[in-house]
């Protein structure tokens, strides 16, 4: 059974979404403005979690008190950039599928997600035994480095897509001089 | 006068070693800007939800501003030394833009803002946590100044899309 793969991303490049974005001059620009702007935020926040973690900065506080007050943003942080990456992709979705650093950078986030899933599993059984300690046990502190690595590597496979894909031409503007005067004749 | 400054710096050595090897240069030098923004416009962030009361309630508002205003300092610098080097690397495409210079100009007034304001937390905490920091007119500072970095970010990367400003940009003049 076979997924026509290349047939849906060219139909996702023909939606009107995705004809709207490439059509229009400063769409784009926004969406990949709102997506760095995303990304800041969550990266920011995120790192502020990952250095409670590693006993290198907020550790006046505890771990659950620096976490329940960030990660609600980080997760809206990390939307609004899911949703812009989204927009981006369907303007020239066969081209970026096929990319080299797109693909890196999903496999990373995919990374980024297992991750998270190790320190649940692992540090994050035992939260109240370290959450006033001024770092987490060891495996806490090895998913936070992992997860700056990451979320660093993540950014800069990012800004690789910009450079290794030409953004999908628009529609060719209406050829100049020509009246509609002319078809009626 | 800035384009042909620009058409100077673009011959420097500098300039030409950057362009010479640009294949990964100014895609590593845009990463770590990338990473400054983070740095500035997380701290940036962080005491803007501070102010309004959304976050890190649980301690004083001089607190959150020793926590993050050397992040914010700090990327802030990353973000000048990373920025100069892009400009040296492209400096007609830099330059040469209405984006860059309106970028300028609202970073000097966000890094007065924040210089400002991070000295006179450190100097009158007492006073910032007891009225300042709940005054309505302080927290419509606070969301002026979010406004403002975001806007910088935006123009930031509308340096690259210059000629959507239209007679704006000097990159439309041929």
């Amino acid at each position: 059974m076979f997924i026509d793969i290349d047939g849906l991303l060219k139909a996702l490049e023909a939606t009107g979404l995705a004809t709207k974005i490439r059509d229009s001059v400063f769409l784009f620009p926004m969406i990949e403005s709102t997506h760095v702007i995303g990304l800041a935020l969550v990266f920011g926040t995120i790192a502020v979690i990952d250095l409670r973690l590693l006993g290198m900065a907020s550790t006046n506080r505890s771990f659950q008190r620096v976490a329940s007050d960030i990660l609600k943003w980080t997760w809206a942080a990390f939307a609004l950039t899911a949703v812009t990456g989204a927009l981006m992709f369907t303007t020239n979705a066969s081209v970026y599928y096929h990319n080299f650093y797109f693909r890196t950078k999903m496999v990373l986030l995919a990374l980024t997600g297992v991750n998270m899933l190790f320190f649940e599993l692992t540090a994050g059984r035992t939260i109240h035994q370290w959450d006033q300690a001024p770092s987490a046990p060891r495996a806490g502190k090895a998913v936070a480095a992992l997860s700056l690595t990451l979320w660093i590597a993540v950014i800069c496979v990012g800004r690789l897509i910009g450079f290794t894909t030409s953004r999908a031409a628009a529609a060719p503007p209406p050829p100049v001089g020509v009246s509609f005067d002319d078809f009626l004749k | 006068m800035v384009k042909q400054f620009a058409e100077w710096l673009s011959t420097t050595s500098p300039s030409v070693f950057i362009q010479n090897h640009n294949g990964w240069v100014i895609p590593a030098i845009q990463s770590i800007h990338i990473i400054g923004i983070a740095a500035v416009f997380g701290a940036v962030f962080m005491i803007f939800l501070r102010i309004l009361g959304w976050s890190g309630m649980d301690q004083p508002l001089r607190q959150t501003t020793s926590r993050f205003g050397p992040w914010l300092t700090g990327g802030l610098w990353l973000m000048l030394v990373t920025g100069v080097l892009m400009v040296i690397g492209e400096p007609v495409r830099e330059l040469v833009t209405f984006s860059f210079w309106v970028k300028m100009f609202f970073v000097a007034v966000a890094t007065v803002i924040a210089t400002v304001f991070l000295g006179s937390v450190r100097r009158h905490d007492q006073q910032w946590e007891d009225t300042l920091v709940k005054r309505r007119s302080i927290q419509g500072l606070a969301i002026l100044t979010f406004v403002i970095w975001v806007f910088i970010i935006i123009l930031g990367r509308l340096i690259a899309y210059d000629h959507i400003w239209g007679p704006w940009s000097p990159a439309t003049k041929a």
